[in-house]
């Protein structure tokens, strides 16, 4: 391979200048940033409307898919039931495993039931009193269950006082207040 | 007689340039810590009524202790596996048959929930005109095996018309129809 001759010599190395370089002084060449500064300025302004202050409160399962709904009601940070295809799951903790047996009858669920009761003692002795807020529960349902499943468990926690139940979807636009 | 170029026509004309590499730094910064604070999938929540447990007779799944004139007319959404309906405890009206639907190689049966949207709608209207209320109260009727996620759709597509109090009440699938038999009558 022979040794490049002068003509291919890169032009802006700063050495090696070609006459025509030379005669047109030193001019740095420049970018034009002004189309990434568009792109980014849109990006910006993207990311600032979906940026959120108040941080996830909850945290989905991946052996989970939530429903989607154009409900708009914000999620409070409450005691979480996941409720998925092999377990019903209190504040990260199974309780429950899913059978046939389960899903052929109704009402509440004994041992669901009780350990709420357990949760809902722990409250009133940390707290002294049951308030409106503490009767609040989220439930996270998986699109697939059975609504024999979900009614079961919101039985459970209507008996063990949670009457306030919060089922979260994931949002879909054209929302509703 | 053209006259020469003037001293001022050959002065070089300088376009002042700002310096953008500023805001490039600014937006190199604020973009990675925005891409990672965001959050695209923003989880909602919708308050249930309470609900009522199966009665194990048949047709026993709706309760009519009138308290009000809402809860005397009971607007209520009624799922079979077969057909979805729509009305008040005086009387149903079909909104459509259920069809299947393939999706992430699942196969599952669903309904055509923007019917019931319109029809619930327009029977929302129909009685607010009717009793001067406000009606907010619905009953989701549904069989025992119904998917989740069309429990949620019917729940959404009432709640979009103004019905913003759903209760869900669950039922063996023989009760269920029964409900929706008596109320097509």
């Amino acid at each position: 391979m022979s040794a490049p001759t002068k003509r291919h010599v890169p032009l802006l190395l700063g050495y090696n200048k070609t006459k025509a370089v030379a005669r047109s002084g030193d001019k740095k060449a420049r970018l034009n940033l002004t189309s990434m500064i568009d792109m980014f300025t849109i990006l910006v302004v993207f990311l600032l409307k979906s940026y959120s202050a108040e941080g996830q409160l909850v945290t989905v399962s991946e052996a989970l898919t939530l429903p989607k709904a154009t409900s708009e009601q914000k999620v409070e940070m409450k005691l979480e039931i996941v409720i998925n295809r092999e377990a019903v799951v209190v504040d990260g903790d199974p309780v429950v495993q899913v059978n046939q047996q389960l899903l052929a009858t109704g009402g509440p669920i004994p041992s669901l039931v009780t350990r709420l009761n357990d949760h809902m003692e722990y409250t009133r002795q940390m707290k002294g009193t049951i308030t409106e807020d503490e009767q609040k529960i989220n439930i996270q349902g998986d699109v697939a269950i059975p609504a024999i499943l979900v009614q079961r468990v919101m039985a459970s926690c209507s008996e063990a006082g949670y009457s306030l139940q919060n089922l979260e979807v994931i949002k879909e636009e054209g929302g509703r207040s | 007689m053209a006259q020469g170029a003037t001293k001022r026509s050959h002065r070089k004309k300088h376009q002042a340039e700002l310096d953008l590499l500023p805001v490039m730094n600014l937006f190199c910064v604020i973009i990675p810590f925005l891409l990672l604070s965001a959050s695209f999938l923003e989880i909602t929540t919708i308050t249930m009524s309470q609900t009522q447990g199966i009665n194990p007779n048949a047709g026993g799944a709706v309760t009519n202790l009138a308290k009000s004139e809402e809860e005397r007319v009971q607007a209520k959404v009624v799922m079979t596996d077969e057909e979805l309906f729509v009305g008040t405890a005086f009387g149903l009206t079909s909104v459509g048959s259920s069809f299947q639907v393939r999706d992430n190689g699942e196969t599952y049966l669903t309904f055509d929930f923007d019917q019931l949207e319109q029809m619930a709608g327009e029977m929302r209207d129909t009685l607010m005109n009717h009793y001067d209320i406000e009606f907010r109260k619905i009953v989701v009727l549904t069989t025992e095996t119904m998917r989740y996620e069309n429990v949620i759709r019917a729940i959404d597509a009432v709640g979009k018309v103004g019905f913003t109090e759903p209760g869900l009440q669950v039922a063996p699938s023989a009760s269920v129809e029964g409900e929706a038999e008596r109320g097509l009558q």
